[in-house]
């Protein structure tokens, strides 16, 4: 990374940050944001300093993660489709949710930590199904059983909503859309308590994805441990969308979009690209989030619908000037 | 000749005025809330209710022993459990609703419903689509039941007695009304606007919704939005100390910190009914309460 090009790159996070932060339901004085952030005696300042600020860091912070898992997968699985949702997580976060939901259970953390048990068990069903043969990962079946894991929780999920009290279900479902409603400094806690080590893991990983990236063999001859490479890819992902959906919802687009736009800005090699891709992605969530609940304020969208909105035509952009 | 020349002349007036669109004795004709005609011979005597709302009209109007279908969720009066139950009311499944030998359907007006009432009339089961969202729906939805039915008079009379209810509960404006946040949902935080019935029950009650401003029923709103609005009280469907009360970012609103929280849970608060006037009443026992 040319260090022109850093400094830009901390210069945007600076501004979607403070913009993040700056702007909200509420209108706050740019004034009374920042001596509200500073002292804490402002009328605001626990608006500021509670809800607005953990809620910029986590939609951040998620940003990130799903950006770097998405491309690692796109270089795992070899297919520029690949994003973090890809490998059955959502449909097993999903179907956690909304047993929790239909079960009218759960108190204050029911339905994030069901989500959270429903995407671990749906990346183990996966990494097991993925294990063929002399014990090798295999991408490609790697992906047909994230597909097929998916589906079935899929169907699973249809059938208790046809089941149950229909009102109840659509909360479920509104849930599932994502969202960063439920920011606090403890979400953000329970966020990186599972999220730091694989985003810590997959961000020094850049060497061994650019092996990779040159094919299982050739890598082999490389020296490098194509095995354990697939492998900690894998997990470090699938744990990272994990503690994502506990803490958010599902919330498309990011992983797919921004790593797509950041390779054609900033060229393949892994090493540059991951930590690149992990500010820009937290830079377009943390905006995303900022259109969401601001827009039709007091009313808030789902953030997901704000990241396909505005992700798929600069996408679609940035994919003719390429091509051009 | 005098008799077969008077059949005759009855024939013919009967057969043009059917032409021209008046009804022969008995029979009902009216407009429903899609802008369909609904037409039946006679009143109806088997019916099968998809709506909770109509259901506990027609119990209301005495209408009841003639219901031989109804939703999974329509619980009031206790005496329509005994009908059978037909699944949904939204999307409703056409062959449940067949095998009732129906001749009258009532349904809950909806876009995914549109299909179903014109499937219905392609069969030829008289199908009436009725929108029983607030409370000025009421009067209009009863009178359409009534003559359906055959019982006008009863209709009339609910719709008095309904009226005197809401009236009489109905609060003369407080100069201090408490701000309340009906909270439908928590996770992400659901609310009601001026457009819902709760909203209307709260405002009748003596207390102003904290997002009467939103024209829809219901919408997703933060909890930042919540805490600058600082709402007296927080309405909800859970007994005591409701779940999201213990979570860190709904801290920031007083009211939670203050544990300042009502709670309703009668059926009489999901859907305009007789119920109205009594619902309201409770309502404002329960703020009256909260404010001392």
């Amino acid at each position: 990374m040319s260090g022109l090009r850093g400094v830009l790159l901390l210069g945007i996070s600076a501004v979607v940050l403070v913009v993040g932060i700056g702007a909200g339901a509420t209108s706050i004085p740019p004034a009374e944001v920042w001596s509200g952030l500073l002292h804490g005696s402002a009328p605001s300042s626990a608006i500021v300093r509670e809800l607005r600020l953990p809620r910029v860091l986590l939609a951040f912070m998620v940003g990130g993660s799903l950006g770097i898992s998405g491309t690692a997968l796109q270089a795992l699985v070899r297919n520029p489709l690949a994003d973090p949702y890809l490998l059955g997580i959502s449909g097993g976060a999903g179907l956690g949710a909304v047993l929790v939901i239909a079960s009218g259970g759960g108190g204050a953390w029911g339905v994030p930590l069901a989500a959270f048990a429903g995407a671990l068990l749906a990346l183990a069903l996966v990494y097991r199904l993925s294990i063929v043969g002399e014990r090798r990962l295999d991408p490609r079946v790697l992906l047909l059983a994230g597909v097929v894991v998916g589906a079935f929780s899929g169907a699973l999920m249809s059938a208790i909503i046809v089941l149950s009290d229909v009102a109840q279900l659509r909360n479920a479902f509104l849930w599932l859309l994502g969202g960063f409603g439920g920011a606090s400094w403890k979400t953000l806690d329970i966020f990186l308590a599972y999220a730091a080590l694989p985003a810590g893991i997959l961000l020094l990983s850049g060497r061994a994805l650019d092996l990779l990236a040159l094919g299982e063999e050739p890598a082999q001859y490389l020296g490098a441990n194509i095995e354990r490479t697939k492998r900690v890819v894998y997990l470090t992902t699938g744990l990272l969308t994990a503690a994502g959906v506990a803490s958010c919802g599902i919330i498309g687009f990011v992983g797919l979009v921004v790593p797509h736009a950041a390779r054609r800005l900033w060229g393949p090699l892994h090493r540059t690209l991951l930590p690149v891709v992990f500010v820009l992605s937290g830079c377009f969530l943390v905006l995303a989030d900022t259109v969401a609940r601001t827009v039709v304020r007091p009313v808030e969208l789902p953030v997901g619908v704000v990241t396909a909105l505005i992700g798929v035509p600069l996408f679609a952009l940035l994919l003719r000037r390429s091509l051009a | 000749m005098r008799r077969a020349t008077l059949l005759a002349l009855q024939l013919l007036i009967g057969a043009l005025a059917c032409r021209t669109g008046a009804t022969p004795a008995g029979s009902i004709r009216l407009v429903d809330d899609a802008g369909d005609t609904v037409a039946i011979t006679r009143p109806a005597r088997r019916v099968v209710s998809l709506v909770p709302a109509t259901t506990e009209l027609l119990f209301a109007i005495g209408a009841g022993p003639v219901l031989v279908g109804r939703t999974t969720w329509c619980d009031y009066p206790a005496a329509a459990a005994a009908v059978p139950d037909l699944g949904n009311g939204i999307g409703p499944n056409i062959e449940a609703v067949l095998g009732q030998h129906p001749d009258l359907v009532v349904l809950y007006r909806s876009a995914q419903n549109a299909a179903a009432a014109e499937q219905l009339r392609a069969l030829g089961i008289p199908t009436v689509t009725l929108t029983v969202d607030r409370l000025a729906d009421l009067d209009h939805v009863t009178t359409i039941l009534g003559r359906l039915t055959g019982r006008e008079h009863a209709a009339d009379s609910v719709i008095l007695a309904t009226h005197r209810g809401i009236d009489s509960a109905t609060a003369t404006p407080a100069p201090v009304r408490p701000t309340v946040l009906v909270l439908v949902w928590d996770q992400p935080p659901m609310t009601v606007g001026a457009g819902s019935f709760l909203s209307e029950l709260l405002e009748r009650a003596g207390g102003r919704n904290l997002f009467g401003d939103l024209p829809s029923s219901s919408a997703q709103v933060s909890v930042e939005a919540v805490a600058s609005r600082n709402p007296d009280l927080i309405l909800t469907a859970a007994d005591g100390m409701p779940a999201f009360a213990t979570r860190p970012e709904w801290q920031v609103v007083r009211a939670v910190r203050e544990h300042r929280f009502l709670h309703v849970s009668s059926s009489a608060f999901n859907r305009p009914s007789p119920r109205a006037g009594e619902a309201i009443r409770i309502l404002a026992e329960k703020l009256r309460e909260a404010s001392r």
